[in-house]
């Protein structure tokens, strides 16, 4: 049984495209030899079990939630299973073994076999002690990543599967534009950390406490002749090993309850929905609502929110880290605000196929509400969290000098973002797989690295009349061009908004049934035009996402050949 | 087997302005002809079928006659307006429900409809008033209750709910690709009971459908369609031509037989 699995999955992983799985093999391979390296290099033994006590847990930590990004191919599913004749505890077992035999969970083996390092260099006959307990270690760490995965509801099931996939990206996103900070900050103290580990005692018992530490508390302790001590720690670890074996195994099997959550609380009434609210009761404020209730129930979409947000955190905090820089803090809130542009510039590929309503129900006046209705939309959503984040870093930071300027600031960025989106998102738009398909957190949207370019491309051009005013005011300070500024933002933002929707309701008027048949066939029915910018976009995209289907397609059927040929 | 010439188009009655009429359309995906130069007129008040085996080019077709699809070729008029040229005008006419196309899955069926009322600018107290009765009279009331959401409805409420919003703004034609797919026979029912009082109304409506027993039951009017091609079309007797419509849709679209040592492995 187990062998099958092994089998499919390796078969499954054959027969998918390799994406970004390469890319991320070279990155571990580099952290873990970077893990050997840094206790290879380290000062003292003291200095070795800081690095190793440290290093060993973030490699826990990156193998338990990692897979929460990572669970689209190869992952085999227990749903696929459901309607074989097979005990569900040796399915169970089956597929948590599968999940062993995988590049990346030798990678996070190699790395816990640091450990072994440490052995040597203390006294080579520890290495009895270090081999099994990286073992066990491992054991733990990739039965825990199963017991998470399982937990969170196939991470998109539940708020708090949401939470921690948005966490996730918004570090990424932190990482990518605010990362530079930390590492300017390690690089100065890592020669420290190196000579002579971590010298506050409390982190150092604090970290020991983590299971991934008790390998290489095991190897010291066999090191000092406390060969019962080690053998308790390796017992340990081999205790939790089985718990998390045990409490991921049923997590793997198929599920037999309903998939669906009912919506409790809240009575909906037709009369409530229909009558009531804040919003117009107008084509436009019918978007608005549809709009806002997508982004606060659509788990895909609540990512793309929740992420903007953490990435925004993230930077705050990174900023208030270092003495110097910590003033960057208080503008995180623009970080939110830019991120609208990049997380709706998705939008119609989001409602996937939905998109027929557009095109059934088109009248004079309902393009200009569809995409009015979804700016407003993604503003009104995006707008608290911008606030709340703002207030929290420009109190954190203390740099209330820079209030004129968000307030100038922020509306021109969420007006050129809220244009930039539904430009992007209508002329390029990218689907990804369709609403009732979605599982995994990155379904939900095709190939969008180009749409992100031009995003940053157009929001920049559009809050050049308020980055100019800012500029002025930073060189001459006066509290009435503080004052202009913050007009000028708000009359950039509202004039970006209108202009970049107006070039979209223009768009879409004409080829609303072409919006449709790239979302439902994947091509445009119509001679492709190439006179301006737009056209430039729509057919550059377009040619994107029918290449990489092209590739995927030549790549499998060259599997298949080989396949065929052994 | 050598497909039949289409029996003649019978006129409209009182030559009428045809309902929907589609005038060599015609759509190719790549090399393949999905669609080939098809006429088909729906007379106003008729209850017409689309029968076809599975990728005959019902829905292909249906698709260009409601304006998802842009044709290669041809025409798509709906009483007597151009799909593709004056699309707004015929969309006012129209009432679809597309097959297996998502909808706004994270919104209730009353929420639906209410935004589809008001994104089609009906008033605020009908919409309200057409939505309760309309998520009555399908049964979908209990569903509201709970807060269910449509992403989470089974197959049969979806067609139900996708039934609701081809009918919430009164159109003159309904365009149902198979609207009876997964529907219970109770439900089936009501929506039988809803279509008929349409088409009494004045109203036409062209279902497509495999099921020969049920457009036999249903429809005055049927056309089989396959390959791309309309190999039949005209009122129901006209096309059965004195036996049964699933006799006559074997008879035109062939059908695969079971040789003795087929499958003999089954039920071994």
């Amino acid at each position: 049984m187990d062998r099958e699995l092994i089998s499919l999955k390796l078969t499954t992983l054959r027969h998918t495209a390799p994406g970004m799985r390469p890319a991320g093999w070279v990155i571990g391979s580099l952290l873990a030899a970077a893990t050997w390296a840094a206790a290879f290099v380290a000062g003292g033994d003291d200095a070795r079990h800081s690095i190793l006590t440290l290093g060993l847990l973030f490699w826990g930590l990156g193998a338990a939630i990692g897979p929460v990004l990572m669970s689209g191919a190869g992952t085999l599913r227990p749903s696929w299973f459901a309607l074989l004749p097979i005990p569900r505890r040796a399915l169970g077992r089956g597929l948590l073994v599968s999940v062993y035999v995988s590049i990346a969970a030798a990678l996070v083996l190699v790395a816990l076999l640091a450990v072994s390092l440490h052995a040597a260099l203390l006294d080579p006959v520890t290495l009895v002690v270090a081999i099994p307990g990286a073992l066990l270690t491992w054991v733990f760490v990739i039965a825990l990543s199963r017991l998470v995965y399982g937990l969170l509801g196939a991470a998109m099931g539940s708020r708090i599967g949401i939470e921690i996939a948005s966490i996730q990206f918004g570090l990424m996103f932190a990482g990518m534009f605010a990362g530079w900070i930390p590492v300017s900050i390690a690089i100065q103290r890592t020669p420290d950390l190196l000579a002579t580990g971590i010298t506050d005692p409390a982190v150092t018992s604090g970290l020991d406490m983590s299971p991934t530490s008790w390998s290489v508390l095991a190897v010291e302790r066999a090191a000092r002749g406390d060969w019962g001590g080690a053998l308790l720690l390796l017992g340990a670890l081999a205790l939790c090993a089985g718990a998390a074996i045990v409490a991921a195994v049923p997590l793997l099997v198929p599920s037999t309850s309903p998939r669906t959550r009912r919506r409790r609380g809240r009575r909906r009434s037709a009369g409530l929905v229909a009558g009531a609210g804040l919003l117009p009761r107008t084509q436009t404020g019918a978007v608005i609502s549809k709009e806002l209730r997508q982004w606060s129930r659509d788990g895909w979409r609540m990512v793309e929110v929740q992420s903007a947000v953490w990435g925004g955190v993230f930077i705050g905090a990174l900023a208030l880290t270092s003495e110097d820089l910590r003033v960057i803090a208080a503008f995180s809130g623009l970080f939110v605000a830019f991120m609208l542009g990049i997380a709706a510039c998705t939008m119609y590929g989001q409602d996937g196929s939905a998109v027929w309503l557009d095109v059934v129900g088109q009248d004079e006046t309902s393009v200009r509400a569809d995409v009015r209705g979804r700016q407003w939309g993604a503003v009104l959503v995006f707008l608290p969290k911008v606030l709340v984040v703002t207030a929290l870093f420009v109190v954190l930071s203390q740099a209330w000098w820079a209030v004129p300027i968000l307030l100038a600031a922020l509306p021109a960025l969420f007006g050129a973002a809220s244009g930039a989106a539904v430009l992007v998102a209508a002329v390029g738009v990218s689907p990804g797989v369709d609403p009732r398909q979605r599982v995994g957190p990155n379904d939900a949207v095709g190939n969008i690295s180009l749409h992100v370019w031009v995003v940053i491309l157009l929001i920049s051009v559009a809050v050049a009349p308020t980055a100019g005013m800012v500029a002025l005011l930073a060189m001459s300070p006066s509290a009435w061009l503080a004052a202009l500024t913050a007009v000028v933002g708000l009359a950039n933002g509202f004039g970006a908004a209108w202009l970049l929707g107006r070039i979209t309701i223009g768009y879409l008027t004409a080829r609303l049934p072409d919006l449709f048949s790239r979302i439902r066939y994947g091509q445009v029915f119509r001679d492709p035009a190439t006179s301006g910018a737009l056209d430039w976009f729509e057919s550059a995209t377009l040619k994107g996402e029918q290449e990489a289907k092209a590739r995927q397609q030549k790549e499998r059927a060259d599997r298949v050949a080989k396949s065929s040929a052994r | 087997m050598t497909p039949e010439p289409s029996t003649p188009n019978s006129a409209p009655p009182g030559g009428a302005v045809p309902a929907l009429e589609l005038a060599g359309l015609r759509r190719e995906f790549a090399d393949k002809v999905a669609v080939d130069s098809i006429d088909l007129r729906v007379p106003p008040g008729s209850f017409f079928g689309l029968v076809g085996p599975n990728g005959a080019g019902k829905t292909t077709a249906l698709s260009m006659a409601v304006g998802l699809l842009r044709p290669s070729a041809g025409r798509a008029l709906v009483h007597g307006v151009d799909v593709w040229s004056d699309p707004i005008e015929a969309k006012r006419l129209l009432g679809v429900l597309p097959d297996g196309l998502a909808l706004p899955e994270r919104l209730t069926g009353g929420e639906l409809l209410t935004f589809w009322g008001r994104f089609r600018r009906l008033p605020t107290q009908t919409v309200a008033d057409r939505t309760a009765e309309l998520l009555r009279i399908l049964e979908l009331e209990e569903a509201e209750a709970l807060g269910t959401l449509v992403g989470e409805y089974s197959t049969g409420m979806r067609k139900k709910i996708g039934l609701a919003t081809a009918l919430l703004h009164s159109p003159r034609l309904l365009v149902l690709d198979e609207p009876y797919e997964a529907v219970d026979p109770v439900s089936a029912r009501v929506l039988t009971a809803i279509l008929r009082r349409f088409t009494d109304a004045g109203g036409s409506v062209i279902i497509s459908s495999h099921v020969m027993s049920l457009v036999e039951q249903l429809c005055d009017r049927v056309a089989i369609i396959a390959r791309g091609q309309v190999l039949a079309d005209g009122t129901l007797d006209e096309v059965r031509g004195g036996g049964s419509l699933e006799d006559r849709f074997v008879e035109l679209v062939g059908t695969t037989d079971l040789a003795e040592e087929d499958l003999a492995w089954i039920g071994s």
